[in-house]
C-alpha cells in the first residue's frame, strides 16, 4: 500500500541578509496508514519547517511532498490550501482558538471554512466534543476553558474533517505535566481507535515515547529512526536510552 | 539617544500608520480651513458688492409706491442744496429671450435701466470684459458674467425683451459685468441697460425705483434732511448696511449650513484621531513596556507619545491648510459658478487659518492624553503581558476620550464666527450633541446590532462573514470609535439629504398653498383689472381670473409705523381651492372674516415677530393717508412674496380697492376648470402671458425652481460631508490594519486550517463592510435626529417647511457606507492574506 505522506529530498534555505540558511539538507521519509510517527530534535534543528513543509503551509527549496497521492509542492497556493483543508490536521503549541467563536464553533472551523451547512457537521461536532471529554462545553468560550481544556479542543478541530494526517507541533509544550499527558492520551488513541495518521514534532522524549516510531532531527538532517511499535504504556525508557546513545 | 529620536522612529517604522493619522487630521482641518476661506471670500463678497452697488453715493431712496419716484422729483433732487449727483435706477422683471430659432433661451430677469453718464459719476460697473454703457448707443445691455457663462452667451449676442414694441431693435453685450454691484443681485438674473431704451421699449415707462445719492463731503443727516423736504412721494432710505444685510440675508443658509459642516468636520477629525492615537499607543505597548522596563519614567513615555503626537497634528495641521486652500478653491469656483452664494476670490484669512492648524493640533493633542496617560501609567510587567486588552470596562475607557475631545470641540465652538450662526444656536448645539451621542453609543450597540446587521453578510459569507462580524467585539471601543466616526459622517450626508428634502417639501407646500389651482400670471406692470379681465378670461380652459391686488402700506404702532405689503385677494376662490394653510382659527371662519371685510391674515412670521395673534387689532394704511383697523382673522403659514421679508399681509380684495383704491394687479391667480389637463391649461396660461408680455407661474415649476437652487448649496456640502466620509473610511483602514497586526497569528492558523487567500480577503472585506453598514444605519437615526433639529428649531429659515424623510437617500447612505467601508478594507485584506502563514504560527502574542 502506498505511504499516506511521503517526502522526497527536502531541501528548504531561507535568506539571511546576503547569504542563506540551510534549514532541511535532503530530507526524505515516508509514513503509512494510521502510523504515529514523532519528529524529534533540539531546537532549530529543523523539525518544526519539516512539520510545515509536510502540512504544505510552506514550499521546499527543492524536493517534494506527497500527502495521501497529491503532489502538493507543485500545486499553486489556492489549490495547495484546499488540499491542506481536506487533507491535513494541526494542532499547535499555543493552542490558538478564535476568541470570539464558541467551543463548538471552533471545532466546526474547518466545515465552515469549506463553506458546509451546519446542519451536515452538527452530530460530528457532538461526536467529536465527547470525545475529547467537553461535551458539556459546546456553547463555552475559550477563555472560559482551562489550558488543557483549549488543547482539547484545538485536537478536536484538527480531527473534524478525519484529515488523512494529523500535524501537532509542540502540542503539550505549553501544558502542565497531567494535561500535556491527557493530550498525549487522546492523539494515541485516535491513532489507535480511529487509524488516524499522526505526525508529532516534539523535543520531549516523554511525548515522543507514543509514537510508533521516532525519527531524530539534527542540523536539518534525519539522523536516526527509532521504531518503538504501538505500546499500550507508552514508556519513554527505552526511547531515552536509545537517545543517550546518540548523544542526544 | 534622545526621546525624542526614538519618538520620531517610532512614527517612522509605521510610515502607513502615521501617513493615515496625518491624513486623517489634515483632511479635518481641511474641511474647517476652506469652510473658513469660503465664509470669508462671502464676506469681502457681500462687502465689495455693497460697494460697488451705491459707489460713491451716501444713501439710497426706495420708493415706497409701486409706481416709483417720478422723473419731475429727479429734476427736483438734483437742485437740492448738497445733492452733488442722483442717480436714478429703474426696475422691471421682464421675459428676456435670445435670437428666435431652434437654440432660442426665455429668462425672467430683473431688468435695471441706468443713466449711462449720470450713473458713471456714482458708480463704475466692475466689468470682467467688454465696456460700459454709453449715451451713444442706446441698445447696449450688460449681463452678469456668471450668469453669461451659465448660459453660453458671450460679447455681441443679442437679447429681446418680450412684449416690447414693434420695430425697437434688439439689446446687444456689450460688457460682462463681475458679481458685484447690481450682478450681486438675484442671484446674477439682471439685465442693465440705459433707462430711456426700457422705457422706450414698451408703452409704459418703467417705475424709477431708487435714487442713490451723492451727498458730497458735508453732512449727511442735514442733506437729508433737505432731500426730505423736496420730495412728495413716500420713500424709504437705505444706507450700505442695509443693502449689506438685504444681500446677506439672501445666503443665510449658505452661512448656517457651512458653520455647522465646520462643527462635523472637527467632530469626525476629533473621533478619528482619538482613536487613531488610542490604536498607535496600544499597539506600542510592548515597545514602550520595554523602555519602562529599560529605566524610562513615566513622565518621559508621557513625552514620548505627546511629541509623536505633536508630530502628527503639526505635519497634519499643515498640510490640512494646503488642502483646505485647494478645497476652498474649489468651493468658491463651485459656488461662483453656480451663484448658490456670492463669492469673490481667495482671501486668506489669518485668523480663520490659524484657527484650523490650532484646532487641529488642539483635536491631535487632546487626542492623545488619554493614550499618552494610560502609556505613562502602565507598568513594565504589564506592558510585557501577551495580553493587551484593557481591564477597564467600556464606560471607563470611553470617557475620559469622548471628555478630552469635547473640550476641544466647546473651545472650537467658542472660536468660530459665532454671528454667522445667528440665532440658530441652539440647534446647531442640540445637532451637534447628537452626532456626539451617537457617536459615543455606537460602541454600546455595536455587538447586538452587529449580530443583526451581520446576518446578511454571514449568509453571503459564510465563515468569513460570521469571524468578521466577530471581529467587531474584539475591542468594542476601537471599533465603536471607528464606527462612530464613519457613523458621523454619513449623519451629516443624512440631515443634509433630509433638510434638503424637507426644504423642498416645504417649497411645494409654500407654492401650493399660494396658488390656487397651480396657475397663476405675473406682470412686469400692474395692469387694471377692469380692462385686463377678459384677456385674462380669454383664457381656455380657465375657471376664474383672480386678480390679487397688491399695495405698499405701513402699519401704525405707537412709536411710529412699519413697512407693510398688503395683497387683496380674492377670499372665494382661495378658499373653494384650498388654498392657504391657516392656524389660530377655523378655516371657514378666517375666509368668513375677510369676506365680511376689515380683517387680515397675517403670516406666521410676523405673528411671532411683532406679537399679534387671531382676534387682536392691527392698524394698516398707507403713508400720509388715514388708516384702518383690521383684526387679525387667522395666521397663515406661507404667504405670497413681497419686498419685505415676512410676505404680504393678506386681505380682501374688495378692502384692497374700497379702502385703499387699489384697481390694478401684476399678480393673476389662473384657476382652470376641474376637468382641463394640467399641461394643457399651463399651455393656455403661457399663450395669454405672452399675450401681455408677462411671466406665466406654474406651481410644480416655481418648486422646481426652489428646489434646484437649494440642491446647488446642498450639493456642495453633500461634497464636504463625502470628505467626512473619505476620513471615516481611512479611520476603518487603521482599526483593521491594527486588528490583523494583532491576530497574524490567529489569521495565520486560519489559513492553516485551509482558509484560501480569497476567504481571508473576504473575512476582512466582510468585517469592513459591517463597520459600514452599522455606521449607515446608526448615521440614519442621528441624521434624521440632527435634521429635525435643524428643520423644527429655526436653523435658517429658507430650511423650514415641514419634514420629509428622503427614503431613497437612507438606502444610499446605507449602501455608499457600506460600499465605501468594504473599499476601505481592501488594502487591510490583501495585507491579511499575504502574511506568511510559517512565520506568523510562530509569533507569540
Amino acid at each position: 500500500m502506498a505511504p499516506i505522506l511521503e517526502a522526497r529530498d527536502l531541501v528548504k534555505r531561507y535568506p539571511i541578509g546576503d547569504g542563506e540558511a540551510e534549514a532541511l539538507r535532503g530530507v526524505s521519509l515516508q509514513v503509512e496508514r494510521g502510523e504515529f510517527v514523532a519528529i524529534m530534535g533540539s531546537s532549530g534543528s529543523g523539525k518544526s519547517t519539516m512539520l510545515h513543509l509536510l502540512g504544505g503551509l510552506d514550499l521546499p527549496t527543492s524536493g517534494e511532498v506527497v500527502i495521501d497521492g497529491i503532489a502538493i509542492s507543485g500545486l499553486d497556493e489556492e489549490h495547495r490550501t484546499l488540499t491542506r483543508r481536506d487533507k491535513t490536521g494541526f494542532v499547535f503549541q499555543f493552542f490558538n482558538l478564535i476568541p470570539l467563536l464558541s467551543v463548538a464553533e471552533n471545532v466546526a472551523l474547518p466545515f465552515m471554512i469549506a463553506g458546509d451547512a451546519a446542519s451536515s457537521h452538527r452530530d460530528r461536532v457532538t461526536e467529536l466534543l465527547v470525545l475529547v471529554g467537553l461535551g458539556d462545553k459546546a456553547e463555552h468560550r475559550p477563555d472560559q476553558l482551562s489550558a488543557g481544556e483549549q488543547q482539547r479542543v484545538a485536537l478536536a478541530r484538527a480531527l473534524a474533517t478525519s484529515p488523512a494526517i494529523l500535524l501537532a507541533d509542540e502540542p503539550t509544550g505549553n501544558l502542565d505535566y497531567t494535561t500535556g499527558t491527557e493530550i498525549l492520551d487522546l492523539l494515541w488513541d485516535s491513532a489507535d481507535r480511529l487509524d488516524q495518521t499522526i505526525v508529532l514534532v516534539t523535543h520531549d522524549a516523554r511525548a515522543a515515547a507514543y509514537a510508533d516510531r521516532v525519527l531524530v532531527v539534527r542540523d536539518g538532517q534525519i539522523r536516526d529512526e527509532i521504531v518503538l511499535g504501538r505500546r499500550r504504556d507508552h514508556e519513554a525508557r527505552p526511547l531515552i536510552v536509545r537517545l543517550a546513545e546518540l548523544g542526544l | 539617544m534622545r526621546l525624542a529620536t526614538i519618538a520620531w522612529r517610532g512614527l517612522l517604522a509605521r510610515p502607513l500608520r502615521t501617513a493615515l493619522a496625518i491624513i486623517g487630521v489634515a483632511l479635518g482641518v481641511a474641511v474647517v480651513a476652506a469652510t473658513l476661506i469660503t465664509t470669508a471670500a462671502s464676506d469681502a463678497a457681500l462687502r465689495s458688492a455693497t460697494v460697488d452697488l451705491l459707489g460713491k453715493a451716501d444713501v439710497r431712496l426706495r420708493a415706497f409706491d409701486e409706481t416709483g419716484f417720478t422723473p419731475r422729483t429727479v429734476q427736483s433732487l438734483r437742485a437740492v442744496s448738497g445733492v452733488i449727483t442722483a442717480a436714478p435706477v429703474s426696475e422691471r422683471r421682464l421675459v428676456v429671450h435670445t435670437d428666435p430659432g431652434p437654440d432660442e433661451q426665455v429668462f425672467s430677469l430683473v431688468v435695471f435701466g441706468v443713466d449711462p453718464e449720470i450713473d458713471a459719476r456714482v458708480r463704475e460697473p466692475r466689468l470682467t470684459t467688454g465696456v460700459s454703457l454709453s449715451v451713444d448707443s442706446p441698445t447696449d445691455a450688460l449681463v452678469a458674467s456668471s450668469w453669461a457663462a451659465r448660459h453660453g452667451l458671450e460679447l455681441g449676442d443679442q437679447l429681446r425683451l418680450d412684449g416690447r414694441r414693434e420695430g425697437v431693435p434688439p439689446l446687444r453685450i456689450i460688457g460682462l459685468m463681475a458679481d458685484t454691484g447690481f450682478a450681486a443681485l438675484e442671484q446674477g438674473d439682471v439685465l442693465v441697460v440705459s433707462r430711456s431704451t426700457l422705457d422706450e421699449s414698451f408703452l409704459v415707462p418703467a417705475p424709477i425705483r431708487y435714487l442713490d445719492l451723492d451727498l458730497g463731503d458735508g453732512d449727511v443727516s442735514v442733506a437729508l434732511d433737505r432731500v426730505t423736504d423736496a420730495l412728495d412721494e413716500p420713500f424709504v432710505v437705505e444706507t450700505a448696511a442695509d443693502a449689506a444685510e438685504r444681500l446677506a440675508s439672501a445666503q443665510a443658509s449658505f452661512a448656517s449650513i457651512g458653520f455647522l459642516f465646520g462643527l462635523i468636520a472637527m467632530v469626525v477629525g476629533a473621533f478619528l484621531v482619538g482613536s487613531t492615537l488610542a490604536m498607535t499607543v496600544g499597539e506600542r505597548t510592548r515597545e514602550l513596556g520595554l523602555l519602562r522596563a529599560a529605566g524610562t519614567t513615566s513622565r518621559q513615555v508621557l513625552g514620548l507619545v505627546l511629541r509623536q503626537a505633536l508630530a502628527l497634528g503639526v505635519a497634519g495641521s499643515a498640510l490640512g491648510i494646503v488642502l483646505g486652500l485647494l478645497l476652498a478653491t474649489g468651493m468658491i469656483g463651485f459656488l461662483a459658478s453656480t451663484r448658490a452664494a456670492l463669492v469673490a476670490g481667495l482671501p486668506i484669512p489669518p485668523f480663520g487659518l490659524a484657527l484650523a492648524f490650532v484646532l487641529g493640533l488642539g483635536v491631535t493633542m487632546a487626542g492623545s492624553v488619554v493614550p499618552a496617560i494610560r502609556a505613562a501609567r502602565l507598568s513594565p510587567l504589564a506592558a510585557l503581558r501577551p495580553s493587551r486588552q484593557s481591564g477597564l470596562g467600556l464606560s471607563a475607557r470611553l470617557r475620559t476620550l469622548i471628555v478630552a475631545e469635547l473640550v476641544v470641540v466647546v473651545l472650537g465652538i467658542l472660536f468660530l464666527p459665532m454671528e454667522r450662526a445667528g440665532t440658530a444656536l441652539l440647534p446647531l448645539i442640540l445637532s451637534l450633541a447628537l452626532l456626539l451621542g451617537g457617536a459615543v453609543a455606537t460602541a454600546y450597540v455595536l455587538e447586538p446590532l452587529g449580530k443583526i446587521i451581520g446576518r446578511p453578510f454571514e449568509r453571503i459569507f459564510g465563515a468569513q462573514g460570521l469571524l468578521g462580524r466577530a471581529n467587531l467585539s474584539r475591542d468594542r471601543v476601537r471599533t465603536g470609535l471607528t464606527v462612530g466616526a464613519m457613523m458621523i459622517a454619513l449623519a451629516a450626508v443624512v440631515a443634509l439629504g433630509t433638510v434638503a428634502e424637507s426644504a423642498r417639501a416645504g417649497a411645494e407646500r409654500w407654492v401650493a398653498s399660494i396658488l390656487p389651482g397651480g396657475n397663476a400670471i405675473r406682470s412686469s406692470v400692474p395692469l387694471d383689472v377692469e380692462s385686463f379681465r377678459p384677456t385674462f378670461e380669454s383664457t381656455p380652459g380657465l375657471q376664474v381670473a383672480s386678480p390679487v391686488l397688491e399695495l405698499p402700506a405701513v402699519r401704525r404702532v405707537d412709536d411710529g409705523q412699519q413697512e407693510v405689503v398688503l395683497a387683496g385677494i380674492d377670499p372665494n376662490v382661495f378658499q373653494d381651492e384650498g388654498a392657504l394653510i391657516i392656524a389660530g382659527a377655523a378655516r371657514a371662519d378666517a375666509y368668513a372674516a375677510l369676506r365680511g371685510g376689515g380683517s387680515v391674515l397675517v403670516p406666521a412670521s410676523f405673528a411671532a415677530r411683532v406679537g399679534v395673534g387671531v382676534g387682536d387689532p392691527v392698524i394698516l394704511g398707507q403713508p400720509g393717508a388715514e388708516a384702518t383697523e383690521f383684526v387679525v382673522s387667522g395666521i397663515v403659514e406661507y404667504t405670497i412674496p413681497a419686498r419685505t421679508p415676512d410676505g404680504a399681509l393678506l386681505i380682501s380684495a374688495a378692502d384692497a380697492r374700497d379702502l385703499f383704491g387699489v384697481t390694478t394687479a401684476s399678480l393673476w391667480v389662473m384657476v382652470p376648470q376641474p376637468d382641463v389637463a394640467p399641461t394643457v391649461f399651463a399651455s393656455a396660461v403661457r399663450d395669454t402671458a405672452t399675450q401681455l408680455a408677462a411671466q406665466p407661474l406654474t406651481a410644480r415649476e416655481l418648486a422646481a425652481d426652489l428646489g434646484r437652487s437649494l440642491d446647488r448649496l446642498v450639493g456642495l456640502f453633500d461634497v464636504l460631508a463625502l470628505i467626512a466620509v473619505v476620513i471615516g473610511a481611512l479611520g476603518i483602514v487603521n482599526t483593521l490594519g491594527i486588528g490583523i497586526s494583532e491576530r497574524v497569528r490567529e489569521i495565520a492558523i486560519l489559513r492553516a486550517h485551509g482558509m484560501t487567500v480569497g476567504q481571508v480577503q473576504a473575512m476582512v472585506v466582510a468585517e469592513a463592510a459591517i463597520m459600514g453598514a452599522i455606521a449607515g444605519v446608526l448615521a440614519i437615526l442621528t441624521g434624521l435626529a440632527v435634521a429635525y433639529a435643524l428643520v423644527n428649531g429655526g436653523a435658517s429659515a429658507d430650511l423650514g417647511g415641514g419634514f420629509r424623510v428622503p427614503w431613497g437617500l437612507l438606502v444610499a447612505v446605507i449602501l455608499v457606507g457600506t460600499g465605501i467601508a468594504a473599499l476601505a478594507g481592501l488594502y487591510p485584506a490583501r495585507v491579511a492574506a499575504a502574511m506568511p502563514i510559517v512565520r506568523h504560527l510562530k509569533q507569540f502574542e
